[in-house]
């Protein structure tokens, strides 16, 4: 059993969900030590004091919030984390909301849920629920020392939760400069853009995509291990189509032939 | 505007649309700097030779991959950029698929993808691939290098922009056949306990508004700061109090229902409160 990283109860109205959060990700990124070039020992970082030039061990090690230029609030860890908020390891559902209202840029980082000691028949209960109803549940999460605002909602068998962002983190879109053409694309050029749109047209298969950098650093790392060679190749550079519906014409002749 | 943390092209069919990426997302944490506490002066992070006992400069540090073994073998930039794919500058879109058939586990991080150039073909092919994604619901697939990473992602209509997610790959999201106790069979509920569930649900419904719900974390830890400054002691808060065990989930969907009719909890208000 995969270990869990936080347990407590989920709440709306007064009934109780026991729950246990688990990962839903993991990170396959290949990850390398920073060496010493001369002689290949590790790297390992000191905190120095830039007034004493000596090593700070880390029980002396508070945290600084610049005001201003070179100007710092000192606060130790346990103020800062005084921040967290409420820890009675509860997540009160306050609100429910259309599952589909919820664009997905809202949605963070995402963990499974499993039920808690004696809690399966609430566990289902909520699963169930909220399947049926096509909501989510919106509330409030203190884990590790932070306070995040998180979705439950149903996916298969599990429910997961979301950390999510907040409206304010998020930069709107007509913020961005995008220049406007000098007209609009015509009807034809629609259509055609649809065309093609639906020719390539696919179910969403995610494990047809693959990481394959990640498989060529592996491939680096074992023929570098085998004191192979690399060779260096040169980018290449794309431009704008000049006749947007002749490229948008050819595309289509391009599939259909 | 915001920076600019990607330049390339997108790319479907022979349509090339040069564009940059800039975030969607902003950083409004506040950040902290470690300090020595006895002085309050910051601390610098040094990097040391654990052999030689001697502060290192960054243009002496290799990356090296541990093997198995307890070997190491050293790789360079150069040769992390030779094995980037010849794509590396196009997001070459692969399929387009119906929106709402991707479930949101899979996106990741945010970006908006803005014409590169002035140029009114840019500008109209840009404008071309956001209209018709609007129109059909779709989104486009492909896969691109960012930093040395390769990505998978996906591009679809915002708001009149076009905003890219990078995703997880399908091996990145773990199918959580380790996780015990998810939803099973033997615990299924009776028709009368799914009607109360639904109806507290219905209840406590209300629009999604984003911008209700405001980061309470970031702004207790501004109070933080500014008490701490003006040379308050700060307490951890006491914890709520627990809610009340009810362990019999009729009994407890019944008296939520009750108090909810009796106006008792109007838990919607809840979150606006600090």
């Amino acid at each position: 059993m995969a270990r869990s990283i936080w347990n407590g109860t989920i709440t709306f109205g007064l009934i109780a969900v026991p729950i246990r959060v688990h990962s839903a990700t993991e990170s396959h990124t290949i990850h390398f030590h920073q060496v010493h070039a001369k002689d290949g020992a590790r790297i390992k970082q000191k905190r120095i004091c830039s007034k004493e030039r000596k090593e700070v061990p880390y029980e002396e090690v508070a945290m600084g919030y610049e005001v201003r230029g070179g100007e710092f609030v000192m606060l130790e860890k346990d103020e800062i984390d005084a921040a967290a908020g409420d820890r009675s390891r509860t997540i009160a559902l306050e609100q429910f909301v259309e599952r589909t209202e919820v664009d997905p840029v809202f949605y963070d980082r995402v963990y499974y849920l499993g039920a808690g000691d004696d809690g399966q028949d609430a566990y289902r209960l909520l699963h169930d629920a909220l399947e049926r109803s096509g909501r989510a549940g919106i509330g409030r999460w203190v884990f590790h020392n932070r306070e995040y605002l998180v979705a439950v909602r149903p996916l298969n068998k599990f429910l997961v939760l979301h950390t999510m962002r907040f409206a304010d983190e998020l930069v709107s879109a007509d913020k961005l400069e995008i220049p406007s053409p000098s007209r609009r694309p015509s009807d034809r050029e629609l259509e055609m853009a649809e065309q093609l749109v639906s020719s390539l047209q696919k179910a969403f298969r995610p494990s047809a995509f693959k990481d394959s950098y990640r498989d060529r650093v592996r491939d680096l790392i074992a023929r570098k291990a085998k004191g192979e060679e690399i060779e260096l190749p040169a980018p290449e550079k794309a431009e704008a189509p000049g006749d947007l519906a002749a490229a948008l014409e050819a595309s289509l002749g391009k599939r259909r032939s | 505007m915001p920076r600019a943390l990607w330049s390339g092209s997108l790319s479907f069919g022979l349509v090339n649309v040069p564009v940059v990426m800039v975030p969607a997302v902003r950083d409004l944490d506040l950040h902290f700097r470690q300090l020595h506490a006895k002085d309050g002066a910051p601390i610098d992070v040094q990097r040391w030779c654990s052999k030689e006992d001697v502060e290192v400069g960054w243009d002496e540090i290799d990356r090296a991959f541990e093997l198995d073994d307890g070997g190491q073998v050293i790789v360079t930039d150069e040769e992390l950029e030779a094995i980037e794919p010849r794509r590396t500058r196009t997001i070459e879109i692969e399929s387009f698929v119906d929106l709402s058939e991707v479930d949101p586990i899979y996106f990741d991080h945010p970006y908006y993808l803005l014409p590169a150039s002035g140029d009114d073909g840019s500008a109209r092919a840009y404008r071309l691939l956001t209209d018709v994604m609007a129109r059909t619901e779709r989104a486009a697939l492909g896969q691109f290098v960012m930093r040395a990473k390769e990505y998978l992602a996906i591009v679809r209509s915002h708001d009149g922009a076009l905003m890219l997610s990078t995703m997880l790959f399908a091996d990145e999201v773990r199918d959580g056949n380790d996780v015990e106790n998810a939803a099973q069979k033997s615990h299924k509920p009776s028709a009368q306990q799914l009607k109360a569930a639904a109806a507290v649900i219905e209840e406590l419904s209300g629009k999604w508004e984003p911008g209700e719900w405001k980061d309470r974390y970031r702004r207790r830890l501004r109070d933080v700061v500014a008490r701490k400054r003006k040379g308050q002691t700060i307490k951890a808060p006491k914890p709520r109090e627990a809610v009340p065990e009810m362990p019999d989930l009729m009994a407890a969907l019944e008296q939520t229902l009750a108090d909810m009719r009796e106006g008792k909890s109007d838990k919607r208000r809840e979150k606006q409160e600090a």
